[in-house]
């Protein structure tokens, strides 16, 4: 039987993240196909809430923003951190696995590391055990 | 009671002299132990109020639905409310008269740490001050395995009946329209389901995250006995010990999600600083 790829839902800011995985995309870098990409204005557009709904339907969630101090906006990405922080420690505090939910900062020239971080973080949600869509599978 | 005496003494002069229309406080309730809010708005009212073991509402919510300007009597916590509603552009500061003074109620809250009015025009007594908050029962929760953690959460927020009392009695929920009632779009599920539910208590505490200021009062009004102070208290952890941040005590201060700095910790990163 052909294996179910597990999904992770990408939110990636339009000015770097979008476009680094354009040009992974154009450098036709290899990642695997988990990654439903969906496109935010910045970094700072990325409401926890997007990131626990996504859970209801996906096995992982990868938020990816601008380098600080590349923000488009100055400092969307900035005040996102914070934010981020907080909702990294409490999706630990209630037992999610680590890898579940993950951040980086990737530019638009970073290509190489979109594929690359797209295959880290697809292997890990992988090996993750089966998630339970917040009780609802 | 020379307390209260000087409460009744300080909110007739106010209405007397017209300086407010209103005086927030408490009266008896129609239980033993238990006081309600009360409004006075006519001098002889005054006569009603209490301040004793009972009185642990969280007044300051009334403030952002009053359009008068009001006199409120306040212990510690809400004080630090109103600090925040203030900073928030929510009420003013000469909208308001700040009657302060220490919590008669610790009772329920025995480990509260601002037991004292931390803003006041008028001050009817005078406390210990703050406490260091040890955050106990976060580390107790934070010791258990990841496994009996989420077993733990998943099953409070599955008594939930979203009758959303919580919010309701939140001073720092102020918002006009709330995302759990929204429609067009529908940003969170309405049912009671497992999954609707955990996904409107972790955005509830996100919320009120680096503003909530551990009044309780979220606790009190859950009719299914949720434990809202967990999520609360951990974010209240994370944020004082990530950006050195503790809400409602000034207001010279920025509220931690208002604002950031450059070395801000990335330790949630990918390969994490
Ligand atoms: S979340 Fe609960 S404890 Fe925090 S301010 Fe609101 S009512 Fe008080
Ligand atoms: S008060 Fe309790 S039952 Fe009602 S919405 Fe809040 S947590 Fe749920």
């Amino acid at each position: 039987m052909k294996k179910v790829d597990k999904k992770i839902v990408a939110f990636l800011c339009n000015w770097c993240s979008y476009a680094g995985a354009d040009l992974a995309g154009v450098s036709r870098f290899q990642y695997p196909p988990h990654l439903r990409i969906i496109r935010v204005p910045c970094s700072g557009r990325v409401d926890p809430l997007f990131i626990f709904t996504a859970l209801k339907s996906a096995d992982g969630v990868l938020v990816s923003g601008c380098h600080p101090g590349d923000c488009h906006y100055t400092s969307g990405n900035l005040v996102a951190r914070r934010k981020f922080a907080l909702v990294k420690g409490l999706l630990e505090f209630i037992g999610i696995e680590d890898g579940r939910v993950q951040f980086d900062w990737i530019s638009a020239a970073e290509g190489n590391k979109f594929a690359q971080t797209a295959a880290k973080v697809a292997s890990e949600v992988d090996n993750l055990p089966q998630w339970d869509r917040w009780g609802e599978k | 009671m020379i307390v209260l005496e000087k409460i009744k003494e300080k909110a007739k002069e106010l209405l007397a002299e017209n300086k407010v229309e209103v005086v927030l406080g408490f009266t008896r309730g129609t239980l033993p132990g238990k006081c309600t809010p009360y409004f006075a708005r006519k001098v002889d009212e005054v006569e009603n109020f209490v301040w004793e073991e009972g009185c642990n509402h969280n007044l300051a919510n009334y403030l952002t639905k009053l359009s008068q300007k009001a006199a409120i009597i306040v212990k510690g916590c809400d004080s630090r409310s109103i600090i925040n509603l203030i900073k928030e552009n929510q009420i003013t500061r000469e909208q308001v008269y700040i009657i302060g003074g220490t919590c008669p109620s610790t009772g329920e809250c025995p480990d509260c740490q601002h037991q004292e009015a931390v803003i006041a025009d008028y001050k009817i007594s005078e406390g210990e001050g703050a406490i260091e908050d040890s955050f106990q029962d976060v580390l107790e929760f934070e010791k258990l395995s990841p496994e009996a953690r989420k077993e733990y959460f998943y099953k409070e927020a599955s008594k939930c009946i979203r009758c959303y009392a919580c919010r309701n009695a939140c001073p720092a929920c102020y918002c006009k329209e709330c995302f759990v009632e929204e429609n067009l779009p529908s940003w969170v599920g309405k049912t009671t389901g497992i999954g609707d539910n955990i996904i409107f208590h972790l955005t509830r505490a996100m919320h009120v995250a680096g503003r909530c200021i551990d009044c309780g009062a979220c606790v009190r009004a859950c009719p299914m006995g949720v434990n809202l102070s967990l999520l609360n208290r951990k974010m209240l952890k994370d944020v004082q010990e990530m950006f050195k941040n503790v809400s409602g005590l000034s207001l010279d201060t920025e509220l931690a999600l208002n604002e950031y700095k450059q070395d801000d910790s990335q330790k949630f990163l990918i390969g994490g600083e």
